[in-house]
Formats: structure tokens, sequence, C-alpha cells
């Protein structure tokens, strides 16, 4: 959703003569290192945390519900958003596998489809596994455990939970773990993980990303595209309709971190590091610093001011957007954000073509 | 066939005959972004002004929503009965799904088209509506509701061989639907269909049906083999035949329409002039204008370079005959579309592409056997878009050569010159079609 792209390309970039149809020209991005460690030090990792945290989730559940006190049920929320973090850290990338074989739809489907899963908790007897696989998506992932963990209002008592809500907390705790493991064995398991085909970008056969710069493109337009997101959908959205109904992860209060993963996440793909897994590589922003190093630290200033805006929102979001105090603060997250967007767009974007 | 005048625009480097600029026109014309990533299908047109892309970005929000049962605070009105519950669900990136059906856990990217061979047409609709299931089956429904019937996918593998004796294997669906007894679904005709790319479409609408009839050669006078004509189809908003724009047959007539009847076959919401099964109008008009303003705005990504080898095989082995590479807008009431060339390599038109491909279910004008020529622009981007995503109307190709060996009918003498090329020559080939 970017608001400035350039038009009329189509004669920008055909500049090479030789007979191997690439598009390289000297200055434009072609880092080998850079598109290598953006798979194995920031997405590989990014799953595999994804996949460890949502079993640990699971996990967590599991022993709310064979004990179900105060200290339980927290340890069980704290594994939630645990779980939570790395997939907002990673919607700064979701291309490659996530999409074509719906686990963004099994882990992150929002709005819930609240009618039907009420009924179906609701009724009697047991749930079983083929039950709840029979069960659209819509009525699983994050936000129907996030549900059941915090509660509608976010108070979950630890004995409100009937039998049956227990059992379908269970069951939809693993169906994340599950979800979580293949899209971490997506990129790394099978007859074509996904990280080769990123990995190779711009080798001969691979038409996918036939140059180093498209795999390059595919990073900085999704750094832009979920910060446009955060700043002018899932922030500005309840900010400008005062709507508490549009606001994402409301149950367990988590809105504001779920907004600052984002962000850290699109700093993590302009770094090449993800802190989490204690991975520090060569990433774009080694790239810039080559070139223009004043650049590169104002970029980095620019996410860290952002992230420290949406962190100085008063707690929590869901109540700050109906507060005339707290509101100023929540326009300056958002036009924090898009500072770091228009950054991405008008400054990393044309460096990255060779303008 | 006539062809378009100054279709083939080569724009020679001068750095080795060997290189090329894709074209001298822009994939979409002003349209165009130069995007090769998996958002290549998703950005804004880059010449909207600001109103514009505000209905553009409103648009988005629209093509995102996922419905839920209602009532409900946001995104009320799925179903009762439905495919998807959401326009991207299947729409993968704005880019086309993977053939994968049944399933609560996964829904599918396709859906399947209904009729009755014989009774009564509904020349508002193009066909004869099947007693139990209208025109479309919804294989999915709310928690409660019994859904019309599961999909099945058995896959044939159909083997064959290049010229210079290189084999290869097509896969050939064969559907078998069952109600939810499990008994199989008989005497009806079916089709199965997949997800189609939603961007460029503004382009396309606005190109003047009198350039389309020119392209036009319902009765082959010109002795090429191919003899392109329009659909003629119900326009709900002009309440007449007009002809036939959108869809895998052109069964509909412009992005609204289009827009509207998907929410309603597709999600089962309804709007108004298309109320649902339950007869429950469930969104404005303006929700379905702003999604069908989004497919009209949303840029085409350019092409990139290739060899001119290829784009001359492509010419050479007659593919340009429908693939039209060029067409042109005229005037429009939407200043970002008016008066433009672009390069969508289709004229829009159906074409009989045999038995191979003929799902012998006619749709309007449309025979069993004839479907609209596909655009190709954005096509080398498909697995960048969509890893794994497949081809052709109902996703039997799971390769771009497949697809052009599946050519049959008006189509089949193309695709006997492919198979005839030297195996060099099918690479560059492939490799034109991968730039656009």
């Amino acid at each position: 959703m970017n608001r400035t792209l350039i038009a009329l390309t189509v004669l920008l970039s055909a500049t090479a003569c030789g007979d191997d149809n690439t598009q390289v020209t000297s200055q434009q991005f072609d880092d080998v290192e850079v598109i290598q460690g953006y798979v194995d030090n920031v997405m590989v990792p990014k799953y595999d945390l994804h996949a460890q945290n949502a079993s640990a989730l699971s996990v967590a559940v599991d022993a709310f519900i064979a004990e179900p006190t105060q200290v339980r049920l927290e340890a069980a929320q704290e594994a939630w958003r645990a779980a939570r973090a790395p997939w907002e850290l990673s919607e700064t990338s979701l291309f490659g596998p996530v999409d074509v074989h719906g686990y963004d739809p099994a882990l992150d489907s929002w709005p819930l489809n609240l009618v039907d899963l009420n009924t179906v908790l609701g009724e009697s007897g047991e749930l079983s596994q083929a039950d709840f696989e029979a069960l659209d998506v819509s009525l699983k992932g994050f936000h129907a455990v996030e549900l059941l963990l915090f509660g509608p209002d976010g108070t979950r008592d630890v004995t409100s939970l009937s039998a049956r809500e227990l059992s379908y907390l269970s069951l939809a705790a693993k169906d994340i773990a599950k979800v979580a493991g293949l899209l971490s064995t997506s990129w790394t398991g099978g007859d074509a993980p996904y990280a080769t085909v990123f990995r190779t970008a711009g080798e001969q056969g691979n038409t996918t990303y036939p140059s180093r710069f498209s795999a390059a493109q595919e990073i900085t337009t999704g750094m832009a595209g979920i910060l446009d997101e955060v700043a002018n959908g899932k922030i500005a959205d309840p900010y400008n309709e005062r709507d508490q109904t549009l606001v994402e992860s409301p149950f367990s209060f988590n809105s504001k971190l779920d907004f600052a993963n984002n962000v850290r996440g699109a700093k993590t793909a302009y770094l090449g590091d993800f802190e989490l897994a204690q991975k520090d590589g060569r990433g774009l922003s080694d790239w810039v610093a080559e070139r223009d190093s004043a650049l590169d630290t104002r970029i980095q200033a620019e996410f860290d001011t952002a992230i420290a805006a949406i962190e100085a929102i008063p707690a929590p979001f869901r109540d700050s957007i109906l507060d005339d105090a707290s509101r100023p603060k929540i326009k300056a997250a958002i036009d924090a954000i898009n500072v770091v967007k228009d950054s991405v767009e008008s400054d990393l974007q044309p460096m990255l073509r060779g303008e | 066939m006539r062809f378009f005048g100054a279709v083939l625009a080569i724009g020679l480097m001068g750095c080795g005959a060997d290189e090329t600029t894709p074209t001298l026109v822009a994939a979409g014309g002003l349209t165009t972004v130069d995007e090769a990533s998996s958002h290549a299908f998703t950005l804004p047109a880059p010449n909207l002004d600001e109103e514009g892309l505000d209905l553009h970005l409103s648009g988005d929000i629209a093509f995102e929503a996922q419905f839920v049962t209602g009532p409900a605070e946001i995104n009320p009105g799925l179903g009762p009965l439905f495919n998807n519950n959401s326009c991207n669900a299947c729409h993968l990136r704005n880019g086309r799904g993977v053939p994968t059906v049944g399933g609560a856990a996964l829904r599918s990217h396709m859906l399947v088209r209904v009729s009755l061979a014989d009774g009564e047409i509904d020349p508002m609709a193009g066909g004869t509506a099947h007693p139990d299931y209208g025109f479309q089956i919804q294989d999915h429904a709310n928690y409660g509701v019994e859904p019309e019937a599961k999909l099945e996918i058995i896959w044939e593998e159909v083997k064959g061989t290049y010229a210079d004796g290189v084999e290869y294997s097509l896969r050939k669906p064969n559907l078998v639907l069952r109600k939810p007894d499990g008994s199989v679904v008989e005497n009806t005709l079916t089709s199965l269909r997949q997800a189609p790319p939603v961007f460029g479409l503004g382009l396309l609408e606005e190109v003047p049906e009198s350039l389309l009839m020119e392209l036009a050669d319902p009765d082959d006078k010109n002795n090429d083999g191919i003899s392109g004509r329009p659909n003629q189809v119900w326009s709900k908003s002009l309440s007449k035949i007009v002809m036939g724009r959108f869809g895998w047959k052109s069964n509909q007539p412009d992005l609204y329409q289009q827009s509207a009847s998907a929410y309603v076959g597709d999600m089962g919401v309804g709007s108004p002039g298309y109320p649902d099964a339950n007869g429950d109008v469930e969104i404005e008009k303006e929700i379905v204008e702003s999604a069908a303003f989004y497919a009209r705005s949303l840029a085409v990504p350019s092409s990139r370079l290739s060899s001119a080898r290829g784009r001359k095989l492509f010419k050479s082995a007659g593919c340009d005959a429908c693939h039209t590479p060029v067409l042109s807008t005229g005037a429009s009431k939407w200043e970002f579309l008016a008066d433009q060339e672009f390069a969508p390599y289709t004229d829009l038109l159906l074409h009989d592409m045999g038995e191979g491909l003929a799902d012998g279910r006619p749709d309007y004008e449309a025979t069993g056997s004839e479907w609209r020529t596909s655009p190709l622009w954005g096509i080398g981007l498909t697995q960048t878009v969509a890893p794994g995503a497949t081809y052709l109307h109902d996703g039997r190709a799971r390769t771009i050569a497949e697809a052009i060996l599946w050519h049959g009918g008006e189509g089949e003498a193309s695709s006997t010159k492919f198979k005839e090329f030297s195996a060099a020559d099918r690479t560059e080939l492939l490799a034109f079609v991968n730039s656009l």
C-alpha cells in the first residue's frame, strides 16, 4: 500500500548489456550476504522461535487445565504473549508459504467468528479432535486462545471456564503449535524449502527472485507495508473512528505490544539481526551505511523513535483512543511510524535501485 | 482475425541484438509500477489522485475484510453458505490461488459452477439453474448449517512427448461432488474454477467495445484458424445484454457486477440487488463499490527484460493471435485510466480451446469449450506472489509450459509449434512469458 511509487520504470532498469537477461547495474543492490543473512539470521530463526514458543504455549495451557490456578493461568497468558511476539515480528515478511498453505488465517484470523464459536462452546458433550478439526479457521488461532485465556474483557477468572471451553482451549493451542511448526518447516524442510528459494535470489534458474535486487525489494516493500498497516490501519482506524471494536488483540490488552513488535519486525528486517535469537549478521543497514552512513544512522534512529512513541501511548490502547489526554500520544506514534515508512520509500528503496 | 495496429513496438536497446526493452508500451500504461516482489499485485496505481487513493485504500480494507456469522460487531454477514470468508482468501495477494479443496482448516481457493444441461435458460444468468444449488456450489457453511456439497479432486496424469523426445506429464482434474449424505451429485454440468488475479482490471474495463469488435472474427473470415468473439451477457445495472469482459468465460460485464456477484456467491454476503440465500442484504452498495474500485485501481507490475528471440518465438508460434500484446483505453470517467496504451496480452474474447480444456458447461454465448483469453501481464511473478499457485481456469497447470501444452482448438497450432521447438527455444519462449 505504498502511497509513493514510481511509474513507468520499464525504461529505467534496462541498461545492462550482454545476454544474461539480468537487470543488474553497477549501483543497483546486488549483495549476496545481505540476502542470505536475511534468511539465516532473520526469517529462519524468527519462525523457529515462533514454533518453539507456540509449543510452549500449548504446554502451558495444558498445565493450566491440569491444575487451574491463578499462577498457571498467568503463566499460560505469558506464554500466549511469547508465542504472539515472533508472529508479530514476522508480519514484515508475509511472503512465501505463509499465505498459500493457509497458515496466516489459521493463526491470525480476525475478527473471530464469535457467533459460531460461542455456539460450539455452548454445546454439551465432549469436544473431540475430529470435531475441532472440522471447524472453520475463523474459530481458531491466536485470537480464539486469547479470548479463552484472557476473557472477553481481559479479566478471565480461573474457575469460569467450562469443561468444554477447557478442551477447546487445549485443542486450539495445540493447533497453533502444529501450524507454527508447519510454517517453520516450510522454510527449512521438505523438497523445496523456501529458505533455498530466497537464498539463491539472482542465481541462474531462479525465476522467483531473478535478481538480488528483487529479493531486497521483497524485504523493503514488506517493511513499508507493515509500517503503513500499523500506522495508518491498526492504530489510525480505531483512533480516527474512536471505535474499540477495531482494536487488534483486545482481549489481552496486547495491542501496544503487537504494534511495537510489528515495527521491531521491520527494524530486524532492516538490520539483518534477530536479537531474540542472538543473531547478528550483515543486513541492509550495513549496505546502506557503506554508501551513506548518515542515512543509516537516521533510519535506525527513526525506528527507535517510532517504537518509543508506541510505548508512550498510555495502556490499554483500546481505552486511550477514547481519552482526550491520551489521543495526542497516539497521533504522535502514527506520525513517528510514518516518518520511518517515508524514509524506506523515499530514501532506502531509491538507493537499492541505484538511483 | 485482424491485428490491432502497432502491437509490437519493440525497442532495441542498441547493445547487442539479443536484448530488448520489454516493449515500448508499459504493461499497465500509467498505472505501471516497478515491483517484482510478492507485493507486485498489491500496490495502488501510482497515478491516482488523493481522492482516488483514499477510495483505493478503503477498497483495500474491504478486499481484506474477513466476514463472520452475524450478528457481530465487525463484518457480519458470512453465509449461511459460502466458499470463503474474504476476497483475498482466494485471490491470494491479489493473484492466483492453489488448487486445494475440501477441509475446513484450509478453505479452498476454488469453487465449482453448476447448471443443468436441459431446461429453460435464464436470460439474466446465461444458463439453467440447478434446482438445489443454483449456479454455484458452496462447500462451506456457518456452524450448524449443512454445506451444499463437498468437493473432491482426483488428479489424473496425462503423459506426452515433445518433438525432441523429451517427455512431459500433464494433470487433469476429475471432480467428484458429494452431497452431505455421501452420495454423488449427478446429472449436473460442473466447472471447476480457481480465482484469477485482480490487478489491472480497470484498464480492461475501459477498453472501448469498438476496439474489441475489431479484434473479433467470429466466422474466421481471414482463415487463420482463430475466431475470437465476445460473450454477450446480462448487465444488471443497464438491464440489457452487453459485452462480457470478466471471468473465465467472460460472463460478467463490469467490475461492480463481478464484485457484487462474488460477495453473494462466494461469501454469502448480500448487497443491494444481490441478496443472499436468506434474502438478507448485509453490506451497503458503497462497500461493493470500494472493492470494485480496489481491483480497478491496482497497479500493474512492469515487465522485465527478456531476449528478443523469446519474443519472436511467441509471435512465430502465433501466441499473439489471441494474447494480443497491446490494447488501449479511450475516454474514461476515471482519469487515471483514460487514453492509455498498455500491454495485457489478451483480446478479452472467447476462443474454442478444444476438448482437453472443455468444461462442457455453456455460459451465455460461451460454449462448453470456449474460454476467454487470459491476460499474461504479471504471469512471471505468479510464483513470487504465491509459491505453488497454478494456471488455467481449474488450476491444472503447475507450470506455464503445462498451460501452453493444454492449448487445443484455436490454440492447437500454437501448442504444436511449442512442442516442435528445440529445448533451447522452449526455454527462450518461457523466459519471455515469464518476463511479462
